[in-house]
């Protein structure tokens, strides 16, 4: 696990919305959260970090999707495990860049959960992670 | 993969693959590792800190102003070999499909000069790596 010190960008009912360029600093810190981070949403994400930490919600880049849909594979993990998830568009926001994928995420792919929260393709990564936080609270 | 695995050693170096950047720590000190990761600013910055001898990623479709290959050019200034496999050849966060299925994208100036360049499989590119790494003795 990398070492970060996350921002906190809003608090409501005992949940935030933290920012964090890697999801690999996520840890037992973060079980209120919904994360959005810089790292890809790859299928390693939900269960070497996402999971373990109790995080909320995560919103990641999709690295371009690639092969096999690879960039995007942990949104389906997450669904399963009762957590909403989605990818800004790696043309979007800088990968790495746990403020760009905020600030200037554009919403490409989105689980069940987040869908059924409000978050649709296209809308950014910021009302994204409002609706999951009104979603889940 | 849980953490990292060592597929080859030479002159005490090894070849490393992880699904994870950041699982790069004290024990891979001057040797090759090849991840899942990006090759973004945060992780160039990793394989400083942590000394990897050079290093192997995904470009990520390399994206907005070439963030997913941003950690390629750090690494250059200081001296460290890097190269990225197209986001297309090999699935990301999965260090063995960058080994088995990488093909090389993007290298920098440090691993060009090793005889990396694009169009490579990331092994034959790892193989390099560790070859020039054991010669040189850095």
């Amino acid at each position: 696990m990398t070492h970060e010190v996350h921002k906190v960008v809003k608090e409501s009912g005992g949940l935030r919305i933290v920012i964090a360029d890697s999801a690999t600093s996520v840890s037992e810190d973060n079980k209120n959260d919904i994360v959005v981070d810089g790292s890809h949403c790859g299928a390693n994400i939900a269960p070497d970090y996402i999971l373990p930490s109790g995080a909320r919600g995560m919103i990641g880049n999709d690295a371009g999707i690639g092969l096999e849909n690879a960039g995007v594979a942990s949104l389906k993990t997450l669904e399963e495990h009762g957590i909403p998830a989605a990818a800004v568009a790696a043309m979007s926001a800088e990968i790495g860049v746990g403020q760009s994928t905020y600030d200037e995420g554009v919403i490409s792919a989105a689980n069940e959960l987040a869908k059924k929260m409000g978050v649709t393709v296209g809308m950014s990564a910021k009302e994204a992670a409002d609706k999951m936080l009104e979603g889940i609270s | 993969m849980s953490d990292k695995i060592s597929v080859k050693e030479a002159g005490g170096r090894k070849i490393v693959l992880a699904d994870s950047a950041a699982a790069m720590d004290e024990s891979t000190k001057g040797d090759v590792f090849v991840d899942g990761s990006h090759c973004g600013i945060n992780v160039g910055e990793m394989t400083l800190d942590t000394g990897a001898g050079a290093m192997i990623g995904n470009d990520a479709g390399m994206g907005k102003n070439d963030a997913g290959i941003a950690g390629l050019k750090f690494l250059d200034k200081h001296g460290i070999p890097a190269a990225a496999v197209s986001a297309m050849s090999a699935k990301i966060g999965n260090g063995r499909s960058t080994y088995e299925q990488g093909k090389i994208s993007v290298v920098n100036e440090a691993a060009r000069k090793l005889g990396v360049s694009a169009g490579m499989s990331a092994k034959e590119a790892a193989d390099r790596l560790l070859e020039s790494l054991v010669k040189s003795g850095k």
